[in-house]
């Protein structure tokens, strides 16, 4: 397949040699990701009672981690779905970075809940006793549906990209790295007929992606929905996990865009009117998860159905500042930062998607630790670890050691293909020279 | 003189050492609680029951494993049986018609039951007397109305006399315990009746047991009469087969439907992805072959 | 009945005369009966207070009542079965009974009588209480009261339905149990059950198992770490025809149990109709509103046999700790 030499010589040098900044930064990614090895086998060798989980706080860290990462998989999703469907031109150089976050962040996820589980041993008993009125059924089974439909979306997307690769007679790599392009290419020529096939199956996929994508959040969101805990059974919170998820995972696609861009030296492709576009949206979709929010808990605080209003004190007193951080500035600062021209600029940008990621963590912190530290039943206990929850090291190792792993397989993934898409970087040149 | 005084004294000092068993510290043995029981159940047949516990930390501890001598008669007493204490430190003997029972000028029997003791319990006996009462139990409809009526006679002089006075308790026995009904006293005809509950749940037949017992009778001991009929209300024990629920074996069947419709959806579009990379492969592959040809 | 058994004429087998009596085979240790064991029938029709026909090894027939037939040990018979047997068994469960508990709040003064029970005949760790003493105060114009909570077996049990693997299962006689062999430790039944009646193994528990034992989820002995643990009104006593061992440690008589089916609660001294025992004390089940139908009834504390505060008089300093602050719920 014929491309530009420009594009490639632009899109294809971390393809080609990799520096020593990259081997220093995947040396510290690994020595975090070493760390919470060692931490998770301490839980394993020790029992569960390393972590700071206790029988009223029974979820921490990790399903916190688990519904943070699930969400992040949104990017892909929303962007690179959505956008596909509508043909919306600009979302071409980060629609690869943003199925890249979808499925990277579907691969961690499911390993929170692994953390999680006290018999690892049995892990196959989801598979050999399933019970299909488990909501946590639903969720086996959805999340492993969309990592299969996720994945063969981005495959289906790498295609192209890994056939101009295979025909760059200039490409510096190793031996293994052309004879992989090959096979993965499956002898992509890019004639008509193959590219109506492929178009073909790519949308039918950005519409299944959408689709699973609602459901799976869904499902994770009735896992909590469904109990009869305060704080919980809210009938708002499958749309609520959904627009938080999407949230985050634009929050993201912008803070990968902002990375990528400066150490791959792409400030021609990703520009100003991306981050402004993707920054927009991230508004729109704040403004969304504010009313949500909002309508969750004006109906609690007004209704005063006792348990409710206990739950509410908690979050004013113990939560305080980790509640107004997550649902007030969260969600405000992003929204002012972008809604203001003066405002927008590539840095400020990038800061109001930081704090939206971490405002993201900390909302969903709030929304399962406070409900398990109020029962029904009173916690009348004298040992402080299992009235209140405190996290301890080995969930803050493993917590980084999945921010660590995520960082790690992009890093390897950059490796292998580009992070941006050279077929359609190459389908908008063409656009442009027949203007 | 002096080897006299030194003699004596010498069998003195070592005269100790050979009686030490008889000035030995007793060592303080248990002392047991041990109690007798009369039960004449609803065949006539007798029996004697006899428990053997002792009191520690005001826990009462059952003592198993021990032999027990059961015996008839006050001032001459015959051996009827020697029975053995189970793990709850009760042990049972029924009365046959071979033991002979010594009954006194009222025509009672004197019951005793005796623990010989052994190195760490004391010996422990426990009396009873009993006179031998017939119990009836009539249980009839008198204006619709289920009716237990209760009568009570002894033997005097060869003839019949009714019991009066006495407490006669009706229980109908469930799993755990007796549910008791009511407590009659005996008139003077020695007859007494009571009500029996129009709304108590019996079987799936409706068969209730219903007992008419001197309960732990000063002059009776334990008798007690038991008839098994259907006064209850019939139980319904089915339990709904293949019932779908929530927190069933099978789930609901709108559950499973939805869940096929999806899943079926779902992987049919991928189906037809992998499809459509087959036939990409199958294109190329051809478009290949043609150009190799050229 | 003793000549019978030996008088065995017409020839058959000696199964077929067992079979014909209604005595069946199995094996249970009997301490104190010198040596020899009582066998007892799986099919031996047998209601507490009536004789059994059992045949003693030597052959003969003996008849012992009911209540003499009892396991060596209270934590475990030695039932001869195997796992697979035990684990079929707990899940039928015992045929036409639908157990309940009821709970006199008016005589209950924090005694812990059956918090010590069940931990002893369940070889629980001392931090694990399947039964948990509350003292509640719906209000801080209403009275105290001290609040026994087993589990409520309820009959829409949330942490049923949330199980992804069936590890925990409600039989038809209404009791909840848990198989310790096929949980895998998720804790969603923990965040399910609104009475927060379950306990998690997060360490190995270390207690020392009688030997012998086969796993039996009528007792759940041993707690397994990663596995999840609860009340289950004491399966294994009532196929004895024994009551839990709560209701007869409580020296109080608070505890009563039976079958509804039956409509008969009992406390071990004292047998009431159930009906009329919520009729007259106008007992109720606890958040009623939630919707689980619980099998665990309360009788008001009204008219109460104690003071409140003797709950806290005669207790260790690390239980009366628990409840310094207590507020409204």
């Amino acid at each position: 397949m014929e491309a530009d030499r420009k594009l490639i010589s632009d899109l294809t040098p971390e393809i080609e040699r990799t520096s020593i900044k990259w081997y220093i930064t995947f040396f510290i990614l690994f020595a975090f990701f070493a760390v919470g090895v060692y931490g998770l086998y301490q839980q394993i060798s020790k029992g569960h009672i390393v972590t700071g989980m206790r029988d009223n706080v029974v979820w921490g860290f990790y399903i916190v981690n688990f519904i943070f990462f699930m969400g992040l998989s949104y990017s892909g999703a929303l962007i690179s779905g959505v956008l596909h469907l509508f043909h919306t031109g600009w979302r071409k150089p980060i629609i690869r970075m943003a199925e890249l976050i979808t499925i990277i962040s579907l691969i961690i996820g499911p390993f929170f809940i692994f953390f999680c589980i006290g018999r690892l041993d049995r892990l196959h008993f989801l598979f050999l006793y399933p019970r299909i009125q488990s909501p946590i059924t639903w969720d086996v089974i959805a999340i492993i549906t969309d990592l299969a439909g996720c994945f063969l979306y981005l495959y289906l997307s790498f295609i192209e990209d890994f056939a101009i690769l295979r025909d760059y007679p200039d490409l510096k790599v190793a031996p293994w790295k052309k004879k992989l392009y090959k096979t993965l290419s499956l002898g992509f020529t890019g004639t008509e007929q193959q590219h109506k096939i492929l178009s073909n199956a790519r949308m039918v996929m950005a519409a299944m992606v959408i689709a699973i994508a609602i459901i799976v959040y869904s499902v994770l969101a009735w896992i909590f929905g469904v109990t009869l805990q305060p704080g919980w059974h809210s009938t708002i919170f499958g749309p609520y996990f959904v627009i938080a998820a999407v949230f985050s995972g634009t929050g993201l696609l912008i803070i990968l865009m902002w990375i990528f861009r400066k150490i791959y030296h792409l400030e021609e492709y990703i520009t100003q009117r991306h981050f402004v576009n993707v920054g927009v949206l991230l508004t729109v979709i704040a403004a969304f998860y504010g009313y949500f929010t909002f309508s969750d808990y004006l109906t609690k605080w007004y209704g005063s159905i006792k348990m409710d209003s206990i739950l509410i004190d908690k979050l004013f007193t113990d939560y305080y500042s980790l509640f107004i951080f997550a649902n007030y500035i969260g969600i405000l600062l992003p929204c002012i930062i972008i809604a203001f021209p003066k405002f927008r600029t590539i840095p400020n940008i990038t800061i109001a998607a930081i704090i939206a990621v971490t405002a993201l963590w900390v909302n969903r912190y709030i929304i399962v630790i406070p409900t398990l530290e109020t029962p029904f039943l009173p916690i009348q206990d004298t040992r402080p670890d299992w009235i209140t929850y405190s996290p301890t090291w080995v969930e803050w190792s493993l917590t980084l050691a999945g921010v660590s792993v995520f960082a790690m397989l992009f890093m390897l993934v950059s490796k292998i293909a580009p992070i941006i898409s050279i077929s359609e970087m190459q389908e908008k040149d063409k656009n442009e020279i027949l203007k | 003189m002096i080897k006299k005084i030194i003699y004596t004294i010498l069998v003195l000092s070592v005269l100790p050492f050979f009686t030490a068993g008889t000035f030995a510290q007793e060592v303080t043995k248990i002392s047991p609680y041990i109690t007798l029981q009369y039960l004449k159940n609803t065949d006539n047949q007798r029996i004697l029951q006899t428990t053997l516990t002792y009191s520690k930390n005001r826990i009462e501890i059952p003592l198993s494993g021990m032999e027990i001598f059961l015996f008839t008669g006050t001032d001459k007493k015959e051996k009827i049986a020697s029975v053995v204490t189970d793990s709850k430190g009760i042990a049972k003997f029924k009365l046959t018609g071979d033991s002979k029972l010594i009954s006194d000028k009222n025509g009672a029997w004197a019951f005793s039951s005796e623990y010989k003791g052994n190195d760490t319990i004391a010996a422990g006996t426990s009396e009873i007397i009993i006179k031998d009462v017939n119990l009836e139990m009539l249980l009839t409809l008198v204006d619709s109305i289920k009716t237990i009526t209760v009568k009570a006679t002894v033997m005097e002089n060869g003839k019949e006399k009714p019991v009066t006075g006495e407490v006669v308790k009706i229980y109908v026995p469930r799993m755990f315990s007796l549910l008791p009904i009511g407590e009659l006293t005996l008139n003077d005809a020695g007859e007494a009746s009571i009500e029996f509950p129009s709304d108590l749940p019996g079987d799936k037949e409706g068969n209730v047991t219903l007992i008419a017992k001197f309960e732990e009778n000063p002059t009776f001991g334990n008798v007690e009469k038991r008839e098994t009929l259907k006064w209850g209300l019939t139980t319904d024990y089915s339990v709904p087969t293949s019932h779908r629920a929530l927190w069933t074996k099978t789930a609901p069947k709108w559950m499973i439907y939805t869940l096929s419709v999806l899943l079926t959806g779902v992987w049919g579009h991928y189906l037809f992805a992998l499809i459509s990379l087959i036939r990409i492969k199958m294109d190329a592959k051809r478009k290949a072959k043609e150009e190799y040809r050229i | 009945m003793k000549d019978e058994a030996e008088n065995l004429n017409d020839g058959s087998s000696r199964r077929n005369f067992l079979k014909k009596v209604g005595v069946g085979v199995g094996a249970i240790s009997v301490a104190g009966i010198a040596g020899s064991s009582l066998l007892k029938g799986n099919e031996a029709k047998a209601k507490s207070g009536n004789l059994v026909k059992l045949l003693s090894p030597e052959g003969k027939l003996v008849e012992v009542d009911q209540d003499d037939i009892q396991s060596a040990k209270d934590i475990q018979p030695a039932k001869n079965e195997t796992v697979e047997e035990h684990k079929l068994e707990a899940r039928a469960g015992l045929p036409n009974r639908k157990f309940a508990m009821v709970i006199d709040l008016a005589r209950c003064k924090n005694a812990r009588k059956c918090v010590e029970a069940c931990q002893e005949g369940h070889l629980l760790p001392k931090d694990h209480e399947w039964m948990r003493l509350y003292l509640l105060q719906d209000d801080n114009t209403t009275a105290k009261y001290w609040f026994p909570r087993p589990c409520f077996h309820c009959d829409k049990p949330m942490c049923v339905s949330v199980c992804p693997v069936g590890a925990t299962y409600k039989r038809p006689d209404g009791i909840v149990l848990i198989d310790n062999q096929r949980c895998i430790g998720c804790k969603f039944c923990m965040t399910g059950c609104p009475f927060s009646a379950r306990v998690f193994n997060w360490k190995d528990p270390e207690v020392k198992v009688p030997e012998g034992h086969v796993y039996d989820p009528e007792t759940n002995i041993p707690a397994t770490e990663g596995t999840v643990g609860k009340c289950v009104f004491c399966a294994d006593k009532l196929r004895l025809g024994e009551l839990p061992r709560c209701v007869t440690a409580c020296p109080m008589g608070v505890i009563y149990f039976g079958d509804i089916l039956e409509d008969t609660v009992t406390n071990g001294n004292e047998t009431e109709r159930f009906s009329k025992l919520m009729l007259d004390r106008a007992g109720y089940r606890y958040r009623e509103e939630l919707g689980t139908l619980p099998s665990v009834y309360y009788l008001p504390p009204t008219q109460r046999m104690f003071p409140v505060e003797s709950g806290l008089e005669d207790a260790d300093k690390s239980i009366k700790d628990r409840y310094k602050n207590i507020g409204p719920r």
